[in-house]
């Protein structure tokens, strides 16, 4: 069976939960009570009053039932789902439901569950890969055309000057080095071949981070820590190491003056250690 | 039979075979190598401060002293300072050790993600200022002299300017100043890292930092490589075959490579601030560049300057370094312009005689 068509019997099902249970209501609000004295003039009025209310009640029912048998979601709100809405039960567990779902995250942490979403992560980089890689086609474009036009210009410098053309295989290859060299070199101060180096090491960048993305994904999911954790961690150390520096030069002498000599290194330093800092 | 009166089909055979000679020849040499003889910054020297990742090296004196007050040499972090001794024919610092130069070095370690949060602040206000303190408190001396190398100058651009007292003179060799005059010359192949980084917007910048933890060392090998692409291209082809002649050749190429393949990440916080508030924002030239609330004024810098360039350097292109003559605020202002690019000043055959002895005389006028 389709998933479709088991939308569509659940609507059913439940329409006509519903239409019942509307109109055991409507019964419960307005009894019929025959023979009862003085009730009777009136009880036809209030007869057609209540078919009238009726008819209007179940026209609406039948709209919504209408409504709920189109929508794809109809499986979500099936009677069960309904009573679950009102249960007590339903909110006592922990990390059932979507109210609690940040309570669960924080409770049990990522699951691999929630690796599904690679999916998105994954898309991304191979719509990156894509972007790099037809960005580096551009500049191979570019690079193309140069290598093409150092080669005609190379072609007519040796067929226009016959009589200086290189007569060894060295001589060719020194004029096409010069000529080639010449080319690219002045391809590469053109604005096109600029930009097409800024595009191709931005798109290589953005495909790099979101490798790093992916990668930090797994690194949580394992409980390892990430590269931003680590670079965060290296930072501090960083600044550590500057104020360290700052507080040993703020406690360190300063060098005595005048007595300028030029002392060979042979015989200090052949017995003197190195003063290293405390750090290495 | 000399060339010109072979045939073309005896030309090619011939140009063939040597080929393949020079092939076998290069192939015979490789096998031969090994690790320990393409050693780079084998200098005599000893560890005599450190601090985190941050090491200030001493170095074993090979001539007696001709001057009283020593140079501490501060790299940058976009490479290491180990191309300053690259190997014993071509070595600024032996050089100067040669002239009785009291040579200090720092080396600045190899940052990783853990280093991403340090700034400029942790290396001028910090690793610096400790490694100057440290030499002041072991000879006694008010001041020294410091010797910063590209991005290394613009931390000593930086230190002159907040710590005047510590500096007896100030040597800046490939330094960036002005970081928007790298068309003044109008030359096409210089200045391509100004033109990239202008490229990017500051949230680019931050996105790269943010994915990388740092700035990356293969992006700044890449960017560097574009630079010279037809180097590029012929290098293990091209250029390798041509060390095949000579062994020496050989060594130089490949210990050149190491330098090269030794390329550091960048710390990522200083990193926005180089390529943000000096690439981007030329703050420093400007004015304008906040170091922990404090403005780097570069008119502050009153002891006398010697600022080394390379006439073609396409990273830190002349007019770019340049432009210190007009920012600082010393009338001693001397500058040496040396042929060749930016690695070329240190590491040259031609600048070896040049360099270390401008720098001593530079320096023996100011003892």
């Amino acid at each position: 069976m389709s998933e479709k068509s088991d939308t569509s019997d659940t609507g059913s099902t439940w329409a006509a939960a519903w239409a019942t249970s509307q109109q055991a209501l409507m019964q419960a609000m307005f009894p019929v009570q025959p023979g009862v004295p003085g009730v009777m003039d009136t009880q036809g009025a209030l007869q057609e009053q209540f078919a009238d209310l009726q008819d209007t009640w179940q026209e609406s029912i039948g709209k919504w039932t209408e409504l709920v048998q189109q929508g794809p979601k109809a499986a979500a709100i099936t009677p069960e789902a309904l009573r679950e809405l009102f249960s007590p039960a339903r909110w006592s567990g922990t990390g059932t439901g979507s109210f609690d779902a940040g309570l669960r995250h924080v409770l049990e942490g990522p699951k691999y569950a929630l690796l599904v979403d690679m999916d998105r992560k994954l898309l991304a980089l191979k719509q990156l890969a894509s972007q790099r890689d037809k960005d580096l086609a551009a500049f191979h474009a570019i690079m193309l055309k140069a290598w093409s036009a150092a080669f005609e210009r190379f072609s007519s410098s040796v067929a226009s000057t016959a009589a200086e053309a290189p007569a060894t295989w060295r001589g060719m290859a020194d004029r096409w080095l010069t000529v080639l060299n010449d080319t690219l070199i002045e391809v590469q101060r053109s604005d096109a071949f600029v930009e097409a180096q800024r595009k191709m090491l931005r798109s290589a960048s953005d495909h790099r981070l979101q490798e790093q993305k992916i990668a930090e994904a797994w690194c949580e999911a394992f409980h390892v820590p990430t590269r931003t954790e680590m670079d965060e961690m290296q930072r501090t150390v960083t600044e550590l190491r500057r104020q360290l520096r700052a507080l040993q030069r703020a406690g360190r002498p300063q060098p005595a003056v005048n007595h300028a000599t030029a002392t060979p290194p042979t015989k200090r330093l052949g017995t003197k250690k190195p003063r290293a800092s405390v750090r290495s | 039979m000399p060339t010109a009166k072979k045939t073309a089909a005896a030309q090619a055979l011939a140009e063939f075979s040597d080929f393949n000679l020079k092939m076998a020849r290069g192939q015979q040499m490789l096998q031969r190598l090994k690790d320990e003889d393409i050693q780079i910054a084998t200098a005599d020297k000893e560890v005599v401060f450190r601090q985190d990742k941050v090491t200030l090296y001493r170095y074993q004196a090979t001539a007696k002293p001709s001057l009283k007050v020593p140079v501490l040499v501060a790299y940058g972090q976009i490479g290491r300072y180990t191309m300053t001794d690259l190997q014993e024919d071509r070595s600024m610092l032996r050089n100067l050790l040669a002239l009785g130069v009291d040579v200090y070095a720092v080396d600045w370690g190899n940052p990783t993600r853990s280093d991403r949060w340090l700034t400029f602040e942790d290396y001028v206000d910090g690793y610096l200022n400790e490694c100057v303190e440290f030499i002041c408190h072991e000879h006694g001396l008010p001041a020294i002299n410091l010797l910063g190398i590209c991005e290394g100058g613009v931390f000593s651009l930086c230190y002159a300017a907040l710590y005047p007292d510590r500096i007896k003179n100030l040597i800046l060799t490939i330094t960036p100043v002005d970081f928007h005059q790298d068309q003044a010359e109008g030359r096409a192949n210089h200045g391509l890292l100004n033109l990239w980084t202008r490229g990017l917007g500051a949230d680019d910048i931050g996105r790269l930092i943010d994915a990388n933890g740092n700035l990356p060392g293969e992006l700044m090998s890449y960017v560097f490589a574009q630079m010279t692409p037809g180097a590029t291209l012929s290098k293990y082809n091209v250029g390798l075959l041509d060390t095949f002649d000579d062994e020496k050749k050989l060594l130089n190429f490949l210990r050149m490579e190491k330098w090269i393949a030794d390329r550091p990440h960048h710390p990522g916080e200083a990193a926005k601030q180089l390529l943000v508030n000096l690439y981007k924002n030329n703050e420093l030239v400007r004015g304008e560049f906040q170091l922990a609330g404090r403005t780097v004024d570069l008119a502050d810098i009153k002891v006398p300057v010697l600022n080394v360039f390379a006439k073609d350097d396409h990273i830190i292109p002349p007019k770019t370094t340049q432009a210190l003559r007009a920012a600082v605020g010393t009338r001693d202002y001397t500058e040496i312009g040396l042929d060749g690019g930016h690695v070329g000043v240190f590491v040259s055959g031609k600048s070896q005689g040049i360099l270390g002895k401008g720098i001593h005389d530079w320096l023996r006028k100011r003892d």
